[in-house]
């Protein structure tokens, strides 16, 4: 028995410390690595594992997810900018990758990072944000919300996953476009912020849709518009900010999957090809729908379209918050 | 006379006043809106005030002299040894350098014979990556060959 | 109650069903390695083991995940009595109080205390939250920014109970630890405070490269090179469990450790850390012996102990009861059950009874199993105590460094790590003690949030701490407390000086 043992712990032994098969031609010859820079349970490590199963699946490589998290994302996202650009090592990104070097900018501080250090491959997901309310609030419709929100400028508040992020900033969009003034109540991340909603501390949040959903149907929460071009499948009575008059206010949670601008462009290709068949891949489906996700695939031209456009809105906002004044 | 307290008290007020020079730049805001320096200036007021009276009160402490430092090579080496560790970690990788760094604390700190030094530290390096690397899915950065 | 011990028979049989109790299991003995090993706590462990358990059934995932979280707990203790690491951030306190019961030859008595006093509040907070989930939850959501920073104002109070030296000086380590906590991105803001450009320390040091770095590094600088290594008193085997004295003084603190620690569990944010340092606080409080506390006091173990064990409980009774994210660890498991198509929120314990139920039942076989595990296991770890320390140290540093880097993959954490190491090395040799740091870095920030959300929230105006019932409760037993003791301090001055008036008496 412990002959067994101690071959098997040498064999095991030899194994861990041998070094890898001399690298072949084709790529990947080891493992890919996707950086999620958000902490385990969120948005963008949900995203990332159904898209790793689906892309090894399609790579017959082993394809694996990091959490590298701080700095609301900054970690992460600095690290895959520095990283070697031989493809295996991808973030997957939200949509505060356009965000973060503007508010660095805004602080005069050397930006963590540029978005032109990296090189998109695809778009999975766009979330729109969604407005709520407690549903023991007097507004029924979004009308009824920014008529208050007029008449008492300052006095409703809204809570955020923390200043300059992503749900900070699509109700800063929303402030400008129907001229209004709210009052914002940073918290530390998304969960916090629902909690606050849900324990009445607040009177609004914009959210993505997966998170509030089931307190939506059990009627804690009422939804009263969305940021989204389109209506969220999941609410179809909720209307869009675009239908009510306010087209400035489109803000969405994305995830993207990028990789470092110096990526040789024929690992680019196979990348890209890889991901168009991951995001057809039955199983990825069905993962994405079990976290209500719905699936947005963009590539090439239309993904750096859009993430321009998008970038373009955020920088923009960004720079109209500007500093917060501290009289 | 150089007391312990007197010195630990001067080394927290020094300390406090460095705090209270790097929270220049940020913004003090007011009582009804703190800014980002609010609570590190008024933290490290209360720190300035503590320090200063642990050195006032300082002169009954026992001297710096009757304190003993005799473990301060050993100390100076094992933190040798751990620096050396992060810096080594993510560019030899993990398995190398924890093996370089217990062969030294071992062979050269400790003195024990070199068999056992060796013995020891490649079967920590190995049996640690293999325990949480290969079996818990931890992942541990890897140097040149894959080590 | 019918009903209720209806669905729980359910739940038992969902639960004893040999796959779900393997992976009960299973989850146990990963969340006592990751609990042994120092600076991984609960949340790495489940984050690492999240993907593996996608292609599970629902129930069998949570359950291991849960078995891993409050098997962390447990195995905190291990590291925190036998060498003086706290195995997460929880298992601070009961390093103080236990590493002194293992020089002193009693440890194997704390292990045990520890393990018995985690079961006792392991099971009966989960009869807690079996019984009072939804009310609980709702009255725990009231908590909103004005409420959390009265309640963090008591665990400051706290920092001023905590010490058994001069009071002046634990206060400065407070502040210290207070000023350590301020460095990262200021939420309300998003100025970078303190943090020079290092990406790395935009969310804080970290409690965990603080707590392993202040205890355990400082621990072998310090005695690492002593000419005459350390002298520990190796039990003998009949003196490995405790002995009936001890078992005494552990009841009560057992008892009070375990509604402490749920009632702070039940409250929506990182409160874990701060059920354990009120225990602490408490017990010495309440003892009839606080100048033992320091030196290897029981209820110093036992309190804290039970106190970190049901706060895992209370973390989950938002989370199931209301689908609310109550922490980082309830955040994941709540990510993990929409992975599996459940839906967490106000009505998943009638939509899924089988899983809520089946939880709550594993919850109990888990808690037996982990203590079955434990007990027997006492002896093997004193006996870790006998290996030669020249060997035990670099073993325990290489456990540290792989501890503090497999959090966040993050090299700084190791350099904070060693800074802290060294910070703890030269305030030991000044005589000061270090918990306070760690205290003030984990409640610095939470404080300083929670005091401007609720300004933000009342425009400016202090008056919304006394407006809101629960923080003006809150506020006014605190108060009532710092009057208490400072009664008790004139008290003891004028105390002192009649008992010297009566020595000079006597001695004429």
């Amino acid at each position: 028995m412990i002959a067994v043992r101690v071959v098997l712990f040498v064999v095991l032994a030899l194994v861990a410390l041998s070094p890898p098969a001399i690298a072949q031609d084709t790529f990947p010859s080891r493992p890919i690595t996707i950086v999620a820079p958000f902490p385990p349970g969120g948005v963008a490590d949900l995203t990332a594992r159904p898209v790793a199963a689906a892309m090894e699946k399609a790579l017959k490589s082993p394809v694996g997810v990091v959490n590298k998290t701080g700095a609301a994302g900054a970690v992460g996202m600095q690290s895959v900018a520095v990283a070697k650009p031989d493809g295996y090592t991808l973030l997957l990104a939200l949509s505060s990758i356009s965000i973060i070097p503007e508010a660095d900018k805004i602080f005069d501080r050397k930006p963590a990072f540029t978005v032109d250090q990296f090189a998109p491959i695809a778009l999975i997901s766009a979330d729109p944000t969604v407005l709520v309310v407690p549903a023991d609030k007097p507004w029924k419709t979004a009308k009824d919300f920014i008529e208050d929100a007029r008449n008492r400028p300052g006095q409703i508040s809204y809570s955020s996953s923390g200043i300059y992020g992503t749900l900070h900033m699509a109700m800063e969009l929303l402030s400008h476009a129907a001229g209004i003034k709210l009052r914002h109540v940073p918290h530390a991340g998304a969960g916090p912020a629902l909690t606050a909603i849900l324990g009445g501390h607040v009177d609004a949040l914009a959210s993505g849709p997966a998170v509030v959903l089931p307190h939506i149907k059990a009627g804690k929460l009422r939804a009263l518009a969305g940021w989204g071009d389109k209506r969220v499948a999941a609410l179809p009575d909720v209307p869009t900010f675009k239908e009510l008059g306010y087209p400035d206010a489109e803000f969405y949670i994305w995830a993207g999957l990028f990789a470092p601008k110096a990526t040789p462009e024929p690992v680019l290709s196979k990348l890209r090809a890889t991901v168009r068949e991951a995001v057809n891949d039955p199983d990825f489906k069905t993962a994405m729908d079990k976290i209500e996700t719905p699936i947005a695939f963009k590539q090439g031209e239309e993904f750096q379209r859009f993430f321009d456009a998008d970038a373009r809105r955020l920088a923009a906002g960004v720079r109209k918050v500007g500093r917060i004044e501290t009289k | 006379m150089l007391t312990v307290d007197r010195v630990a008290g001067a080394g927290l007020a020094v300390f406090a006043l460095v705090v209270l020079w790097q929270s220049r730049v940020l913004p003090l805001g007011s009582l009804a809106n703190p800014g980002p320096a609010y609570m590190p200036v008024a933290l490290a007021m209360l720190l300035l005030i503590g320090g200063l009276a642990i050195a006032v009160l300082g002169r009954d402490a026992p001297a710096l002299r009757s304190l003993g430092f005799d473990e301060w090579r050993h100390a100076v080496a094992i933190f040798a040894a751990c620096a050396f560790a992060a810096l080594a970690l993510e560019r030899l990788g993990y398995r190398l350098t924890i093996f370089l760094a217990l062969l030294f604390l071992l062979g050269v700190v400790e003195r024990k014979r070199p068999v056992v030094a060796v013995v020891f530290a490649l079967a920590f390096a190995a049996g640690t990556y293999l325990l949480f690397d290969t079996l818990l899915r931890v992942p541990l950065p890897r140097g040149p060959f894959g080590l | 109650m019918l009903e209720t011990l209806h669905n729980l028979a359910v739940g038992f049989s969902v639960a004893l069903s040999p796959p779900v109790l393997l992976y009960a299991f299973v989850g146990c003995v990963i969340g006592t390695l990751v609990g042994v090993l120092p600076g991984v706590g609960p949340l790495a462990g489940i984050s690492l083991l999240l993907p593996a358990t996608f292609g599970m059934d629902a129930t069998r995932a949570i359950v291991m995940l849960a078995g891993i979280y409050y098997g962390a707990m447990y195995g905190g203790s291990t590291t925190s009595i036998l060498m003086r690491i706290p195995g997460e951030a929880a298992s601070v306190m009961t390093c103080i109080d236990g590493y002194a019961m293992a020089r002193k030859g009693r440890a194997g008595a704390a292990l045990a205390i520890a393990a018995v006093g985690s079961y006792v509040a392991g099971s009966a907070s989960v009869i807690g939250l079996m019984l009072l989930a939804p009310p609980l939850a709702a009255f725990a959501l009231r908590f909103g920014p004005p409420e959390y920073f009265a309640l963090l104002l008591f665990g400051l109070l706290v920092l001023a109970y905590m010490s058994s030296g001069s009071m002046l000086k634990s206060l400065a380590m407070a502040a210290l630890g207070l000023l350590l906590g301020m460095i990262g991105i200021d939420q309300m803001s998003g100025y970078f405070r303190f943090a020079y450009g290092v990406v790395e320390l935009g969310d804080g040091l970290g409690v965990v490269p603080v707590a392993v770095g202040l205890f355990g590094l400082a621990e072998i600088l310090a005695t690492a090179g002593q000419a005459v290594p350390p002298k520990v008193i190796e039990p003998r085997l009949r003196e490995l469990l405790p002995s009936r004295a001890e078992w005494r003084d552990a009841a009560a603190p057992i008892g009070r450790g375990t509604v402490l620690g749920f009632l702070v569990g039940i409250i929506p944010g990182s409160a874990h850390i701060i059920s354990s340092f009120v225990s602490y606080a408490l017990e010495k409080k309440l003892s009839k012996r606080p100048e033992e506390f320091g030196h290897g006091a029981v209820a110093g173990v036992a309190g804290p102990e039970s106190a970190n064990n049901s706060a895992t409980s209370g973390a989950f009774v938002p989370m199931l009861a209301l689908g609310v994210p109550s922490g980082p660890i309830p955040a994941v498991m709540l990510a993990a059950m929409m992975v599996h198509g459940v839906s967490p929120g106000p009505l998943l314990i009638r939509q899924q009874p089988e899983l809520f139920w089946g939880f709550i039942a594993s919850m109990y076989v888990g808690n037996l199993v982990l203590l079955i595990l434990n007990l027997p296991l006492v002896g093997l770890f004193v006996n870790l105590l006998r290996v030669p320390y020249p060997y035990l140290y670099p073993a325990i540093l290489t456990f540290s460094i792989l501890g503090v880097y497999a959090v966040n993959g993050s090299v700084v954490d190791v350099w904070i790590m060693l800074a802290m190491g060294v910070l703890g090395y030269i305030l030991r040799k000044l005589g000061f003690e270090t918990a306070p740091i760690v205290l003030g870095v984990v409640l610095a920030p939470m404080i300083e949030l929670a005091l401007r959300q609720s300004l933000a929230m009342s425009d400016g105006h202090y008056a919304i701490f006394f407006q809101r019932p629960i923080a003006a409760a809150l506020l006014a037993v605190g108060l009532g407390m710092m009057l208490l003791s400072l009664r008790s301090f004139i008290r003891r001055g004028l105390d002192w000086r009649a008992r010297m008036a009566l020595a000079e008496k006597g001695e004429s």
